[in-house]
């Protein structure tokens, strides 16, 4: 039995005699394949890979551009952050000295209020000790007064007539003096 | 040319397909499925242009500009001096979509099916060595002209050229690059030519032998073409951005047989020479 295989390459190869013409490579064909694809190669490099290489770079341009940015947005938060750190920091700081200032405020305000409320204390005792005083003196006098009226009726009815009037309360004035 | 594949009446053909001739020169199956997918996606990038020129945006627009976004990433990650990945970008960018559409134009319904002459009107691109073969061509062509301008006429003869006297081991090593320089875009292209001529070949057997039950069949295969179909253009662009950013790299420290370069971390550099020796 013949082998189909060997058939098959003998075949071809008896018939045209030649290895080329029995592969189907024909000088004028592959002329015209060869002009054909330079044609493609040319019709795509002029007007189709230029325009998807254009949008190839824009893309790229577009990512590094919106790396670029997402860098920037990074350091600006990565500033802001630290920015609000130091503000934060100085606000702390700040406080910290109103905080301490307030305080000593409110120490001097206590202390000068109760200093204040102590010599108002002291003033209205004082006040008070004298309008005492006043009033002793007052009441001193008014007994007086009264202890010379008194003694001055009971010397009245025991001489039974009286002498003058102004007679009367230098003598008994004199008598109090005494006595006392 | 096979008759009669296992007796399903399948035939496979290596070459395209000749749908018709238009003053003489042959028109292919591969070369109209190839228009419709350079149509469609070019319809698709209008879309996604016009919409990015407006401002507005929608899920597809973003993914466009994901995947775009992401390969120009893969480009400028594998080549350091910005402005030669700038140059070279174009190329791979291009590379990566029309390999990506016309590897899924094998997926289409009616592949095999709908003929025209006897001959199946749908073949991926990327299932003709022509195509393939010609965009090899076109990245070595590119890849050694940014050779030229990096190092210069001399520079990048002594990339292959070296004296054996002075640096047997560097001659042999460059020899080797000689060598490879040719192979790889080989290996790039037929590669490409292979998973899509599979891939369509796997699909119509499958579609034959299941019949009517291929409904169900092909859906999973189809899925993965598509996959499939994603990690060649893949490779196929990332290959030629390796191979431009191997051309440009540093060759002063051949002498040392070393592999770092000023302009690449060895880690950088031992990824690329990994990737290239796996090929």
């Amino acid at each position: 039995m013949t082998n189909p295989l060997y058939n098959f390459a003998t075949t071809e190869h008896s018939a045209s005699g030649d290895i080329f013409t029995s592969l189907g490579i024909n000088g004028q064909m592959l002329l015209f394949q060869a002009v054909a694809f330079l044609i493609l190669v040319f019709v795509l490099s002029k007007w189709v890979f230029p325009v998807l290489m254009k949008a190839v770079d824009d893309r790229q341009e577009a990512i590094e551009a919106s790396a670029k940015a997402a860098e920037a947005a990074e350091k600006k938060a990565a500033d802001a952050e630290e920015q609000l750190h130091e503000l934060m920091k100085e606000a702390r700081a700040e406080a910290k000295d109103i905080v301490a200032t307030a305080k000593e405020e409110a120490n001097a305000m206590i202390a000068s209020s109760e200093e204040k409320a102590k010599s108002r204390a002291e003033k209205i005792v004082q006040d008070a000790h004298e309008q005492l005083e006043k009033d002793i003196i007052a009441a001193r006098k008014a007994l007086h007064n009264d202890t010379i009226d008194l003694v001055a009726l009971a010397t009245e009815k025991i001489v039974g007539k009286s002498i003058s009037e102004s007679i009367d309360k230098k003598i008994i004035a004199e008598a109090v003096k005494e006595q006392a | 040319m096979i008759h009669n594949f296992a007796s399903t009446g399948i035939e496979i053909h290596v070459g395209a397909g000749t749908l018709f001739t238009v003053g003489g020169f042959a028109v292919t199956n591969s070369m109209l499925t190839g228009a419709l997918a350079m149509i469609i996606m070019l319809s698709l990038f209008a879309y996604v242009v016009r919409k990015l020129q407006r401002g507005e945006y929608n899920r597809f627009v973003g993914l466009t500009q994901w995947a775009f976004e992401g390969m120009l990433g893969q480009v400028y990650s594998v080549i350091p001096d910005q402005k030669v990945a700038r140059k070279v970008a174009p190329l791979a960018l291009s590379i990566f979509f029309i390999m990506l559409f016309g590897y899924w134009m094998s997926v289409l319904p009616g592949l095999d099916s709908i003929t025209y002459n006897g001959v199946p009107i749908l073949r991926a691109v990327n299932a003709d060595l022509n195509f393939t073969f010609a965009v090899a061509i076109i990245v070595f062509l590119v890849v050694q002209f940014m050779a030229l301008q990096a190092h210069g006429p001399i520079g990048s003869l002594k990339r292959y050229f070296r004296n054996p006297v002075k640096d047997p081991i560097g001659a042999f090593e460059g020899i080797l690059e000689f060598i490879g320089e040719f192979s790889r875009y080989a290996a790039l292209s037929v590669r490409m030519f292979g998973n899509a001529f599979a891939g369509e070949i796997l699909l119509v057997i499958l579609a034959v032998l299941t019949g009517f039950l291929s409904v169900i069949a092909l859906p999973p295969f189809m899925a993965f073409e598509l996959f499939i179909g994603l990690v060649q253009a893949y490779v196929f662009f990332i290959l030629t951005v390796i191979f431009t950013s191997l051309a440009i790299e540093s060759h002063g420290s051949h002498d040392d047989h070393s592999l770092t370069s000023q302009d690449h971390s060895p880690s950088d550099t031992r990824k690329k020479h990994a990737a290239v020796s796996s090929e």
